[in-house]
């Protein structure tokens, strides 16, 4: 968490990131107080042009706009948290199983991550949406946390297979702790910049694939996300009457708290791998700190 | 030989999974997926296809396990049973019909963006700081960022509906009869125009950055240092010493990415009514088609694992170490 704080304080990036991701968190805690109306309030007439009123315009139901997209706000951030959270937790939990108990179980773990890696993501989770039927919020968490846990899993295992041989791990395991404990205080406090990538991606995949399945109608209309607002929008076929506006609020909101998270996501990949650190250090140098570290690995 | 049959192995396991997945869905799901059916098509299915359509799923009056083996059975003779929006046709048919439209978008999107993306990548990582670096690299993290819908939604608005550039829907002009005349052909191209370049988009970022960290972390390596010591002159070392071998990791996640861009195309067919796979699920999923949705799991999955045997081949190709194993 320290060097998470510290890299926001050196890194430009990781900076703007934050504060865009936690606008974004404020809105959608604040959601009922700074909207100018309900999200299914008729306020206006039908497809209103951004005004001074209604700063994003109406929808085709005379609702408006920026009141929807910020009530959204809510949805599509709870969705994104909730889906995040459950994709990296069962990432993390196979990967470092896999990768620390290793034989029999890594075997069975990799075949299953393999399998569900090569299957692709959005197809597997339209039959499942499809035979639900209408999915809520909730719904669409817990289906996209269910299958796209497979690059956490893969990448935390490979991790965990090179820390194993270190020899911090060996000395706890030769001291008797038991598996969980070298996993809870060995290994976790080590892969937890891995970790924190993984999250924050699994967020942003979250929040975009339930915009794009409620986009495609598989989720719950009545709802207000990011997701339905685009639904209805195409739904009514605002682009071609016109309507823009309908459209881009939504797009907005989509791109920006993408690109907050990306943005923090860049800057916590120069921590875990501080090669990428944008530093004018000549090649050679770098070729000889690395040497000097790899011997050290070894030794 | 031996990592080949492994990986066919693997590959025919996958497919079983995906398979297995399709039959449990609809008999954990509360309700009959059929009367469901029923109740959306209206009048448009005769009462004999109930029969059929019960068949589709296996969900006649047998035990589970003879159920399921039917099923397999249908599943890998290809038998993927009636669709139920497109009537008269079968699921098969349905799907052929819509494939080579996806598989010319995915293929076309993903070379350009391939061959933009890793020469960009490959100059931000040379430059590194500097003035392309420092624009390019945050500009590609968060093009990596933004959805496809809302690439394909930008896009159409600003250059199909706003600007009147392009066309904005389906793959040729309708007044035109599909044939090999330059007439047909340059419509198809105008109408490529859009999808393609927005589904190109969407994963030009992942290239950029990809092969942009691959670079950065071969330019330490010893054999550049030499190089450079050897007085090589820039663009040899760039190309032929680094990039030639950072491009290993880039090649090898295209056919893990494929997944992916087969999603960004799905979604790019229902902005620009692309008569596509992507395309003909959407009006399936609209009608609550479960045949149709459930056949193109088993297809994208087939698309997914030529390609990773198409990969396996390429890899062993260029690492030995594989062939002796």
């Amino acid at each position: 968490m320290r060097s998470f704080l510290t890299a926001l304080r050196g890194n430009p990036k990781a900076a703007v990131g934050a504060v865009i991701v936690a606008i974004f968190l404020a809105v959608a805690l604040l959601a009922p107080v700074l909207a100018p109306a309900g999200p299914n309030q008729r306020v206006a007439r039908p497809h209103e042009a951004p005004s001074a009123e209604h700063v994003m315009g109406s929808t085709r139901m005379g609702r408006d706009v920026l009141s929807q997209t910020i009530h959204g706000t809510r949805t599509s951030l709870a969705v994104g948290l909730a889906a995040g959270a459950l994709v990296t937790v069962l990432g993390v939990a196979v990967g470092i199983t896999a990768g620390y108990f290793g034989g029999r179980v890594d075997e069975g773990l990799s075949l299953l991550t393999n399998i569900v890696l090569v299957i692709p993501n959005l197809p597997l989770m339209l039959v499942l949406a499809a035979f639900i039927g209408q999915a809520g919020p909730l719904v669409i968490a817990g289906i996209i946390g269910f299958t796209s846990w497979g690059w956490g899993a893969r990448v935390v295992r490979a991790q965990t297979l090179s820390l194993r041989e270190r020899d911090f791990v060996r000395a706890a395991e030769l001291l008797g702790e038991p598996a969980w404990r070298v996993i809870g205080s060995e290994l976790l406090p080590n892969l937890v910049s891995l970790v924190g990538l993984n999250f924050i991606g699994s967020v942003l995949y979250a929040v975009i694939t339930e915009a794009t399945l409620e986009f495609l109608g598989l989720g719950d209309p009545l709802i207000v996300s990011w997701g339905t607002m685009l639904y209805h929008a195409q739904a009514t076929s605002a682009l071609q009457v016109g309507a823009w506006w309908e459209m881009a609020a939504p797009c907005l909101a989509l791109i920006l708290f993408g690109s907050g998270l990306s943005l923090m996501n860049f800057a916590l990949d120069e921590v875990a791998n501080p090669r990428l650190r944008t530093l004018k250090v000549p090649p050679a140098l770098l070729a000889a700190v690395r040497a000097r570290g790899a011997g050290r690995e070894a030794a | 030989m031996a990592f080949l049959l492994r990986r066919i192995g693997f590959y025919v396991a996958a497919f079983l999974v995906a398979a297995t997945f399709n039959f449990l869905v609809p008999r954990l799901m509360p309700g009959d997926p059929v009367d469901v059916m029923f109740a959306q098509a209206g009048t448009a299915l005769p009462p004999e296809s109930l029969e059929a359509l019960k068949a589709t799923f296996g969900l006649m009056d047998e035990p589970l396990p003879v159920q399921y083996l039917r099923y397999l059975g249908s599943v890998f003779t290809w038998d993927l049973g009636l669709s139920v929006k497109f009537h008269p046709l079968s699921v098969n048919e349905v799907l052929w019909r819509a494939l080579p439209w996806t598989l010319f978008l995915v293929l076309t999107a993903s070379a350009l963006a391939f061959a933009a993306g890793t020469l960009a990548g490959i100059h931000a990582a040379w430059r590194r700081g500097g003035r392309f670096d420092s624009v390019g690299a945050p500009a590609a993290v968060m093009l990596q960022a933004v959805p496809p819908l809302v690439v394909s939604l930008v896009a159409l608005y600003l250059f199909g509906i706003a600007l009147k550039w392009l066309p904005t829907g389906y793959a040729w002009a309708p007044l035109l009869d599909p044939g090999w005349t330059p007439e047909f052909l340059g419509s198809v191209a105008a109408h490529a125009v859009l999808p393609v370049v927005t589904l190109a988009l969407t994963q030009l970022g992942g290239y950029v950055v990809t092969m942009r960290n691959s670079m950065i972390n071969l330019l330490g390596e010893d054999y550049i240092v030499l190089g450079t010591a050897k007085g090589l002159d820039d663009r040899r070392l760039r190309m032929a010493y680094a990039a030639r071998n950072a491009m290993l990791p880039t090649v090898t996640s295209f056919a893990m990415t494929l997944g992916a861009v087969f999603g960004g195309a799905l979604i790019t067919e229902v902005v620009f009514n692309y008569p596509g796979l992507g395309y003909t699920l959407y009006q399936g999923i609209t009608a609550r088609d479960y045949p149709l949705i459930q056949g193109q799991l088993l297809v994208m999955t087939l698309a997914m694992l030529t390609a990773n045997l198409a990969a396996d081949l390429v890899c062993l190709a260029l690492d030995p170490r594989l062939r002796r194993a």
